[in-house]
């Protein structure tokens, strides 16, 4: 596996990967990769016990003049906890889970090592540079940067390099596809590369959005270029990437329980066509439902609303496909474990196992999650839940549960491989896995009761005057839950440390990777030419009018920034 | 390509409820009407003592129904009060109360508490929603999108008598 090759027609070897260990270049690359993200991980979780904390009443009485170490500006390191958790960890994790997936189940190397590095280089620079405006106090705008909030250039550079890289990674994973192809015509590609391919397509037109709105709107205002802005343009142009982004994080977990975990347990898909079908509906329907996101937005028409939620829940369909087929999956594991009765295999599962205790502690989270965001993606009942602290409760039961979960079980066997060593700790695992998913249901509970009650998000409640005893009683469910959850990151850090480090025994699980495909989808579903066609015609359709009713080059644009800290215009 | 038996039941028993959520909703707007904020109008946040936020506060109409201008700003809300007074309100049982309500520096939130009223404020964009106040209390205003460090601190009352 060495630089670059051109464009080969001829038939290369099947690149064989060893077991129980990866090729050198292999473990550097995807090494980078996981590290940084856990790494960025690491930054990022510390924070989000700590604003349990200020949240608390309870707390705060115990306590008032607590404050969030080394961050101690409540929305520094909210901050820190959303632009690193949500938009670093999650890449980096994903670019190099990409890398190997497409690698071993392809069974050679990427198209270009070179231009892999340089992706990776460009994101690396990009997180130095995202991390250094938040750290020196000049970023304090949250991970969704709404103007006419302003932050530091370096800010907005960081997001551009970051974006820039993951396009590069598309291009590198769609020529080693093309060179693939050429080798095996009429064959399908592998589920798992399937899926990935999907998910990049989805992030190139998902990505259109928020980079218009960086390079055009936020950089220039911020180096002082434009003067003006509209946040009504900039909210539309960043949901037009922001739902997508949670099925960038999402289709990778997918992928580990539609094609590992059936090794991982011993089972068997179901059925691979509807796997195929159900990754191809997240990519194409995650674009014309953004809108949701902006049912209190004054300058979005209702009627724009109504459209994005009808097919918000056409978007839910592959997800029910998706619980169908894993539950088949879990229920012959389960079967040949020996459950009996029609409910057994539900119990008879492998709990003793982190890497697939990881992922079902994962899909329990992701059963309360799934339902809580098709509660408040019903625009009426969003008018009670938006931007309360329900909205944070869902997240970190799909988000922080279900996917940072199932990154975790990945992470319990690349890291094995990356190293060489096994695991450092199994009972340390699972510990840690045990704890998050209680943790995360105390959480997401108490954080959804205490939206109900109109308890808001992104709030640095020490110093409100608003919270009822009612209110009270839950946000002080959450810190607990906080307390449980930071145990939980210091045994995942024991783990990854110890992994690293103080491993010795030899690596005793290899990559679930499934080569080659014997299912009996129809190969059209791989026309991504077509696929993108069709994309980018519901953009057009979801999405021009609302665009087109947002923009107003005469009356529009005509608000200065500001920085967080002062309610003086910046020019 | 195939499809099984019992999955294709599981696939017309998801949509069906699906559809059962959708016609809900459905019902919610049509019947119930409940409304989500449509635009209403652009003002010019950098002039806004030209606009009708000049004087914010609360217009009667008559027959129990009022108009209420609210500027947000950081870290208030403007309902028309004097200086140095708390930012309250005081409305008669029944009142219906429609709001004006604009940004004159960044995204501000806006929220009642117990009722259907959630609003995103951007400067240059007015939003408004109409809510009836059938229940005496005390209601904050809460400023519910980030907005700088006293963001939290950004409340006002409602008071139903
Ligand atoms: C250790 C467990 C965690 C705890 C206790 C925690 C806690 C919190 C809390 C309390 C908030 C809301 C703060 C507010 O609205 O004022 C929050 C927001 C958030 N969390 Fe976490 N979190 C954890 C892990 C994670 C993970 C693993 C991720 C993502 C991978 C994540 C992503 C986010 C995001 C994106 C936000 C929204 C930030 C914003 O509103 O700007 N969290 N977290
Ligand atoms: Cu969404
Ligand atoms: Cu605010």
């Amino acid at each position: 596996m060495q630089a670059a090759q051109p464009l080969p027609q001829r038939r290369v070897a099947p690149l064989s990967f060893p077991r129980l260990a990866m090729l050198a270049s292999e473990r550097t690359l995807i090494g980078a990769h996981i590290i940084t993200a856990l790494v960025a991980l690491s930054i990022g979780i510390l924070m989000g016990p700590f604003q349990t904390f200020r949240r608390s009443p309870a707390f705060m009485e115990a306590l008032p003049d607590w404050k969030i170490p080394v961050f101690t500006y409540y929305y520094q390191a909210l901050t820190i906890h959303g632009v690193i958790n949500a938009l670093f960890f999650t890449t980096f994790f994903i670019v190099g889970f990409s890398y190997f997936v497409t690698q071993r189940s392809l069974e050679r190397p990427m198209f270009s090592r070179g231009l892999a590095w340089g992706a990776f280089g460009m994101m690396f620079v990009g997180l130095s540079l995202v991390l250094y405006a938040i750290a020196s106090n000049q970023a304090n705008v949250l991970y969704t940067f709404y103007p006419s909030l302003v932050a530091h250039p370096t800010f907005y550079i960081g997001l551009v390099l970051l974006i820039v890289g993951t396009w590069i990674v598309t291009a590198n994973i769609f020529l080693t596809y093309a060179q693939w192809r050429a080798d095996h015509p009429g064959e399908r590609v592998p589920l798992a590369v399937f899926a990935t391919l999907a998910n990049y397509v989805m992030w190139c037109v998902a990505t259109i959005g928020v980079a218009i709105e960086v390079l055009f709107m936020l950089l220039p205002l911020s180096l002082g270029w434009i003067t003006h802005t509209d946040p009504q343009m900039a909210r539309a142009l960043f949901w037009f990437f922001g739902h997508p982004l949670v099925y960038f994080w999402l289709i990778p977990a997918y992928i580990s329980w539609y094609t590992m975990l059936p090794r991982q347990t011993g089972s068997q898909l179901f059925s691979e066509p509807l796997a195929r079908v159900a990754f191809l509906m997240l990519m194409i329907f995650s674009i014309p439902v953004g809108a949701h996101h902006l049912f209190s937005d004054p300058g979005v028409s209702a009627a724009m609303k109504g459209v994005h939620t009808i097919l918000t829940f056409v978007v839910a369909v592959p997800s029910f496909l998706t619980a169908f087929n894993i539950g088949a999956v879990l229920e012959r594991a389960g079967r040949s474990r020996g459950a009996r009765g029609p409910f057994g295999w539900l119990v008879r599962q492998d709990w003793g196992n982190p890497v697939v205790a990881a992922q079902l502690a994962g899909m329990i989270l992701f059963i309360a999650g799934g339902f809580s965001g098709l509660i408040h993606a019903s625009l009426t009942l969003n008018i009670a839940l938006h931007n309360t602290a329900w909205v944070p409760g869902h997240f970190h039961m799909t988000l922080a549960g279900a996917i940072t979960l199932t990154y975790i079980a990945i992470a319990y066997w690349i890291l094995p491989l990356i190293r060489g060593r096994a695991l450092f700790s199994r009972p340390i695992a699972l510990a840690q896995i045990y704890t998050w998913l209680v943790g995360m249901l105390i959480f997401g509970h108490g954080m959804g009761a205490a939206g109900i009650l109109g308890v808001p998000r992104r709030a640095d409640l020490a110093g409100s005057g608003y919270i009822s005893p009612e209110a009270a009683t839950w946000l002080n469910s959450a810190a607990i839950a906080g307390v449980i959850l930071l145990i939980s990151s210091v045994l995942l850090f024991i783990n990854i440390i110890g992994t690293l480090f103080f491993s010795r025994a030899p690596v005793s699980e290899d990559g679930p990777i499934a080569t080659g495909s014997s299912d009996g989808s129809p190969l059209w579903f791989e026309r991504w030419g077509l696929w993108l066609g069709v994309m980018l015609f519901l953009a057009l359709v979801a999405w021009g009018p609302l665009f087109a009713e947002t923009l107003d080059l005469v009356n529009g644009f005509n608000v200065p920034g500001f920085r967080p800290e002062s309610p003086v215009p910046l020019r | 390509m195939h499809i099984d038996r019992l999955e294709r039941y599981w696939i017309i028993a998801v949509t069906a409820m699906l559809g059962v959520f959708m016609a809900a909703l459905f019902v919610s707007v049509v019947v119930f009407r409940v409304q989500l904020p449509s635009p209403v109008g652009r003002v010019d946040p950098r002039a806004l003592a030209e606009t009708e936020f000049a004087t914010p506060g609360l217009t009667d109409l008559g027959a129990s129904r009022y108009d209420m201008h609210i500027v947000a700003k950081m870290w208030n809300f403007d309902l028309g009060q004097a200086k140095g007074e708390p930012a309250e309100v005081r409305l008669p049982r029944g009142a219906q109360v429609t709001f004006f309500v604009t940004s004159e520096d960044v995204t501000h939130g806006f929220f009642i508490e117990g009722h259907d009223a959630n609003l995103m404020l951007l400067p240059g964009q007015i939003a408004s929603t109409t809510v009836r106040f059938n229940r005496p209390g005390t209601y904050h205003i809460i400023c519910h999108e980030y907005c700088g460090p006293a963001h939290a601190n950004m409340v006002a009352a409602i008071i139903v008598e």
